[in-house]
């Protein structure tokens, strides 16, 4: 929490977001360092889909200011916040593929729309990127329906980098999938951040993805982000929420193995 | 010592501050070349593959790949794996050594999904194939309604031996959002097409004195043809589609396979329940549709061609009777069938997407139609060799 508040592609200040009378964030402040990958964690309900869909402008919070690369969302115009739009992919839970296009299809329509790419050239950057997210060639002309439930997700991460964003804003990446197939989404967002710079935030339960696959970690809990570190320095904090949260058996171990060389107890 | 400078397909928009991708190549030796790599080599500056790689000849020799662009992305990075590519390819030994390392490491990325870039073109299918594939599926959705007409006579047929185990509770449920949220709608319709049809049969009778004759049309044209008609009609525009939308969309979310893995025969719990509640509905919607069109005639009868409500209402019954009514009636669990089946069969057809779910709902509206007006049609022949 010390650097990188000099190149954060997107801030939070005095988030409040409610549903009626019923509010999941109150006074929410968040910073997302450029080229790191943040975790989102927290129990169910803490509001980590609501987080994200503010930050990717698909609701309005109701106080509070959502700042994505330098401009304020709340205030930009319609066309500024089209612009912003280009540069945020999006990764959502069910992977929110239209179901009527093809892979290579899903792929397209962002360029499509939002360059003047057209014909071989952008059907080739379309493969690459289905190439990148790790999806065989062949999976290009299926139809989601066709497609497994970690085929889903990669090409669902290939639509999100369809315009080389820089900010990737991942919904629950690695959820449904084999802890085998998990890990490897985990590598390919880690290389893709190193390789393409790409800001990353993604909500969790994977205590692989949180230990290994993080820069930081940013805890939700009493409507805030109560802690906001590396999964380390969290499990080690002893607010009742984090001790919860962190001290189930699996986590202890993950814990263990990240510990550097300690006298054995 | 040659320079080609190579210029890209400018796109239209260039951001502040930046500048045209460019490779400028500089042969050093016999068999040794530079390429000088600049500018901003990113997707809004690449609307067109590259520029044109500048001519290094063929190799063999060592081709050093030097300088940096001021913006890299992965598109940009896709088009100098290609150029780099077809160096290779044309002989020369490509270093990337001397680029930053983070371009490098992009480049080497993109460059080693190359191979499967090429091959994959996703094909399209031939119009033939697609014409055989329309073939076949209009035939397997023939053969389905036929299996579906089987299904419901051998599952209701046995469940009407036991009608204590038919799902009530649905079946009442299907008959309120059926029938009664239907009424206003029907009453409404019968009562205006009520109204037309006198209007036009009043102004052909009124020029041979025959005014008070308006009532044996109206009341003939509404009791055989169109109360059931209109009725039919607006239930599968109404409901027809509700049903095929709601089993579509069902069958897409897995819930039809949820029921099924639970131990619930689908056809039990969703499509009989329908169909009984059709046919217990038209034939009264149909009564409602009758009196609302006959009521509506009676009131142009009445103000425009001076046949008063008492003589409307008098004669009606003398000169129309029972056996039109009758014959109407007859017609209409046959249109609910037809129209249930049709927007159940629909709906559990529906695979994949949800454009599939509208699509199908659309044919399901469309046919429901076109066989109860062929339906009709057969009715009115049968009847006339009946001699009714």
């Amino acid at each position: 929490m010390t650097d990188a508040h000099t190149d954060a592609p997107a801030r939070l200040h005095d988030i409040r977001n409610c549903f009626g009378k019923e509010c999941v964030h109150e006074g929410l402040d968040l910073v997302l360092p450029a080229r790191k990958i943040t975790a989102l964690v927290g129990g169910s309900g803490s509001g980590k889909t609501v987080l994200l869909r503010t930050l990717a402008m698909l609701r309005e919070p109701n106080a509070g200011s959502v700042e994505l690369f330098g401009v304020d969302v709340g205030r930009a115009s319609a066309t500024r916040r089209l612009e912003l739009r280009a540069r945020l992919g999006v990764l959502f839970q069910g992977g929110a593929l239209f179901t009527a296009l093809t892979v290579l299809e899903n792929v397209m329509l962002p360029l499509r729309e939002h360059t003047r790419v057209r014909g071989e050239w952008l059907k080739e950057l379309a493969m690459s990127k289905v190439l990148l997210a790790g999806l065989p060639a062949d999976s290009a002309g299926k139809y989601p329906v066709a497609l497994s439930g970690g085929m889903v997700k990669r090409a669902a991460l290939a639509r999100a980098l369809a315009l080389d964003p820089a900010l990737l804003i991942l919904d629950e990446p690695t959820s449904g999938l084999d802890p085998i197939a998990a890990a490897n989404f985990d590598a390919l967002v880690r290389e893709l951040t190193d390789s393409l710079g790409l800001t990353v935030i993604q909500a969790t339960h994977d205590l692989h993805s949180i230990w290994r696959g993080s820069d930081q970690v940013a805890f939700l809990g009493r409507k805030r982000v109560l802690a906001l570190g590396t999964a380390a320095e969290l499990a080690r904090r002893d607010e009742p929420e984090l001790v919860a949260y962190f001290q189930g058996a699996r986590s202890a171990e993950y814990a263990k193995l990240n510990a550097s060389p300690a006298p054995a107890d | 010592m040659p320079v080609s400078p190579a210029k890209p397909n400018m796109n239209d928009e260039p951001g502040e501050g930046s500048s045209a991708p460019s490779l400028r190549l500089e042969v050093t030796g016999d068999s040794r070349a530079t390429l000088t790599l600049a500018g901003d080599w990113t997707l809004a500056r690449l609307s067109a593959p590259a520029p044109p790689a500048p001519e290094a000849g063929r190799g063999p020799g060592t081709l050093r790949l030097a300088g940096a662009a001021n913006a890299l992305d992965s598109a940009g990075a896709l088009a100098l794996a290609r150029q780099v590519d077809r160096l290779e390819q044309a002989g020369w030994d490509v270093g990337l050594t001397a680029l930053p390392e983070a371009q490098r490491k992009l480049i080497t990325l993109l460059k080693s999904r190359l191979p499967d870039l090429s091959e994959a073109a996703p094909t399209r299918e031939s119009a033939l194939a697609r014409l055989g594939r329309r073939t076949v599926g209009k035939l397997i959705e023939a053969n389905a309604f036929l299996a579906f007409i089987g299904e419901l006579v051998s599952r209701g047929g046995r469940l009407a031996l036991s009608p204590w185990r038919i799902r009530w509770r649905e079946v009442v449920a299907e008959i309120e959002a059926a029938g009664l949220r239907a009424v206003g709608i029907i009453g409404l319709l019968s009562f205006l097409v009520g109204m037309v049809t006198a209007y036009q049969a009043g102004a052909v009778l009124q020029s041979y004195g025959a005014n008070v004759l308006i009532v044996d049309l109206v009341g003939i044209i509404t009791l055989r043809e169109m109360g059931p008609l209109l009725t039919a009609i607006i239930v599968a525009g109404r409901t027809g589609s509700s049903y095929t939308a709601q089993l579509g969309t069902m069958r897409i979310t897995e819930e039809i396979d949820a029921l099924r893995a639970i131990g619930v025969p689908p056809f039990d719990m969703l499509i009989l329940p329908k169909v009984i509640a059709l046919m217990v509905i038209m034939p009264l919607l149909t009564v409602f549709a009758n009196l609302m069109g006959i009521v509506g005639g009676s009131v142009i009868a009445a103000s425009r061609f001076d046949v008063s409500y008492a003589m409307y209402f008098d004669r009606l019954p003398e000169v129309v009777g029972l056996t039109p009514l009758i014959l109407g009636l007859v017609k209409t669990p046959i249109f609910a069938i037809v129209i249930a089946l049709i927007g159940c069969m629909q709906g559990m057809r529906v695979s994949g997407s949800a454009l599939a779910v509208g699509r199908a709902t659309t044919v399901a509206v469309v046919q429901a139609i076109f066989l109860v007006i062929v339906l009709d049609a057969l009715f009115s022949v049968l009847f006339n060799l009946l001699g009714y």
